[in-house]
């Protein structure tokens, strides 16, 4: 099938190697040169391809042609190139002599690329760096919970209060409060075992006077009896049932007190 | 495009077997099929549904109740409530599908279309498609099988693999052929499905391994095969686009047996041959016999013809306003140029004729008189200058003019 159709079925359908990012499409696969979901750059949609890989600081140049494509365990050819860079740029041009320029470009570009991260990571090796420890964090989690429940069970306030009293009776803190402590003691031993309240509401023999129309009436029985009596003298009726009212009030409230 | 010679597919041989010397079996024109994803995914898409069992909502959910509605005048909505009492459930909605344990919105029934039909010949078509897509590595490597030990694509293996009975052995021949890779890809993928699909009796997914494929009816190859997780196995003449393109992805993995491959041909038919097996059925004609772009365009015989290449760009002319620009006018109008130097001419002896005309008709003055007007006109000048105070250079600063 022509590399037209296999790209088409690749980028416009499914390819396994494609990976999505939203800085562009990445292409996964380890034979790619550039490492970018590209017409040029699919291995899988160009027939004559080549690239560079990297086994353990040896570096490999791989190429497959449109004649073994048929054959996947042949397809990949391998070339060993020398550590030195310019040879391996010979042996490059050598072998990828009558190759498209753009691909042959890509090839020197990763080359190129993977000497410099291959010094990189050689003189890294040489120093000394520190490993990161992950810790899982289900542990964090759970002992930063323990440390507050240590926290609260510890009652850290009521033994500070506890100690610095214990201290003030020693006289670590020399009289600056001037307690007779023996004196202080025994009242305090003489209410524990009183408990009662001594101070107490008296509201017997006093007589409240208040006005009539803030009273609540409770026995609204009683004012029904006086309802015939609005015809004579309204002054005196009203003054009865003021004072009426009133000693029923006053009676309500030592009700409420018993 | 038939008379192409057909290239030979080797015929691997599993140990045990008897060395050959079969130079291999032709591909079948089936294989060369044009490769339509859009037809696959189509199908696909509609074959998919045809294995579905219906869901519905009971029939009475939401209405075994008697209620009715109360009107209106009773401050309440008008939805139906149930009636009665002595139950919290007096006096509730009911039948909406907005009440509490009232009926959905639009109950599923199980009257719904489930199946979906496809012309006969789109089926045909599909599968011919994703047959072709599994002969072409590069494909299969994209839909994520583990190919790279294979020796030769499509695989084809000897028919003794359809008299293995047990799975050790299918296990040790796939191993052989290069195939164990994909196989232990699958088995290694088994895990819980996420979702509710896990309490439905779909507990389990794994990945796709090879699809084996046989010729003979009633091969043992089957039970042999069958307990591999993700290795499915088929008879050539029932082949399924669900297991050719699963999840409407081209290119599975597929072994086929020798009698299998040789099958093909007559399932199938070629591009003029109709196939035995179907009625009727011929391949299906791709558009290009070439699909190479690329490779047309660079052609001799299309390069010898083709123009070459353009690179200039050839703008518009920006128009100009005949009315205003005298080029414009001179294009529409080629008398223009001399009507317009004739006019100019003419003015010129018009204005040189009135002149002279005026002069004599004038009187002449003497001499005398003309010298005294002139030195008048001159004392004139001079006056002018010396009351022009802006020569001094104290008015100047003062007036603050500047000459």
């Amino acid at each position: 099938m022509s590399d037209d159709v296999i790209w088409h079925c690749i980028r416009h359908n499914h390819c396994s190697f494609m990976a999505k990012i939203e800085t562009g499409i990445f292409c996964r696969n380890p034979y790619n040169a550039t490492g970018i979901c590209n017409r040029s750059s699919c291995p899988l949609a160009n027939s004559r391809y080549a690239t560079i890989r990297d086994h353990d600081g040896v570096f490999y140049l791989y190429m497959k042609t449109a004649e073994r494509a048929h054959l996947p365990k042949k397809l990949w050819e391998r070339v060993k190139l020398p550590r030195n860079y310019e040879k391996a740029m010979e042996i490059i041009n050598k072998h990828l002599e009558f190759w498209p320029k753009l691909l042959v470009h890509k090839i020197k570009q990763r080359l190129t690329k993977m000497t410099q991260y291959r010094i990189r990571m050689r003189r890294l090796q040489l120093k000394v760096r520190e490993k990161i420890m992950t810790v899982p964090r289900k542990k964090t989690q759970r002992d930063l919970r323990r440390l507050d429940k240590a926290e609260k069970a510890a009652q850290l306030d009521k033994s500070i209060e506890s100690e610095l009293k214990e201290r003030l009776r020693k006289g670590v803190y020399g009289e600056i409060y001037n307690f007779p402590f023996k004196q202080f003691d025994t009242i305090l031993d003489m209410e524990k075992d009183d408990l009662a309240p001594e101070i107490e509401e008296e509201e017997e023999g006093e007589i409240e006077y208040v006005e009539g129309d803030d009273i609540e009436m409770g026995d609204m029985d009683d004012m029904e009896d006086f309802e015939g009596f609005g015809d004579e003298d309204d002054i005196l009726l009203d003054k009865m049932v003021t004072q009426y009212s009133s000693a029923n009030c006053q009676s309500n409230l030592h009700k409420n007190i018993k | 495009m038939a008379t192409t010679a057909r290239p030979l597919v080797s015929v691997k041989a599993l140990d045990g077997d008897m060395a050959t010397d079969a130079a291999g079996v032709p591909m079948p024109h089936v294989m060369k099929a044009p490769i339509r994803p859009d037809v696959i995914t189509f199908v696909h898409r509609l074959v998919s549904c045809n294995s579905r069992q219906p869901y519905a909502v009971s029939r009475k959910a939401g209405h075994q109740t008697s209620a009715e509605s109360w009107g209106t005048g009773r401050a309440v909505s008008r939805i139906p409530r149930v009636g009665g009492g002595g139950t919290h459930r007096a006096g509730q909605g009911a039948f909406g599908n907005m009440c509490r344990g009232g009926r959905m919105f639009a109950p599923t029934r199980i009257w719904r279309k489930w199946h979906r039909r496809v012309n006969v010949r789109l089926r045909r078509v599909a599968v011919a498609s994703a047959l072709a897509a599994t002969a072409v590595p590069a494909i299969v490597t994209a839909r994520g099988h583990r190919i790279e030990s294979v020796p030769e694509f499509p695989l084809v293996v000897s028919d003794s693999a359809e008299g293995i009975e047990k799975t050790a052995q299918a296990i040790k021949v796939l191993k052989q052929l290069g195939a164990y890779a994909d196989a232990e890809k699958a088995k290694q993928s088994v895990g819980i499905r996420p979702g509710k699909g896990k309490m439905r009796n779909r507990r389990y997914i794994n990945r796709k391994g090879p699809l084996i494929v046989y010729g003979t009816e009633g091969s043992k190859i089957v039970k042999a095969f069958r307990n591999l997780p993700g290795v499915d196995v088929a008879n050539v003449e029932r082949l399924n686009l669900l297991d050719l393109a699963p999840g409407g992805h081209l290119g599975r993995f597929v072994i086929w047996t020798e009698s299998a491959f040789k099958k093909l041909d007559e399932v199938y038919g070629s591009f003029e041959a109709s196939s035995s097996k179907k009625k009727g059925f011929v391949l299906p004609r791709p558009k290009m016999t070439n699909a190479d772009l690329g490779r047309l365009i660079n052609s001799d015989e299309v390069q010898s013809v083709v123009k070459p290449i353009n690179k200039e760009v050839k703008r518009r002319e920006a128009r100009k306003n005949p009315l205003k620009n005298a080029a414009a006018v001179l294009k529409l109008n080629p008398y223009f140029g001399t009507a317009r130097r004739m006019a100019v001419l003419a003015e010129a002896a018009r204005v040189k004729a009135r002149k002279e005309k005026i002069n004599s008709k004038r009187t002449k003055l003497s001499e005398e008189a003309s010298k005294i007007k002139a030195a008048g006109k001159a004392w004139y000048q001079t006056m002018i200058s010396d009351s022009d105070y802006t020569e001094f250079d104290v008015f100047s600063k003062w007036l603050g003019v500047s000459q």
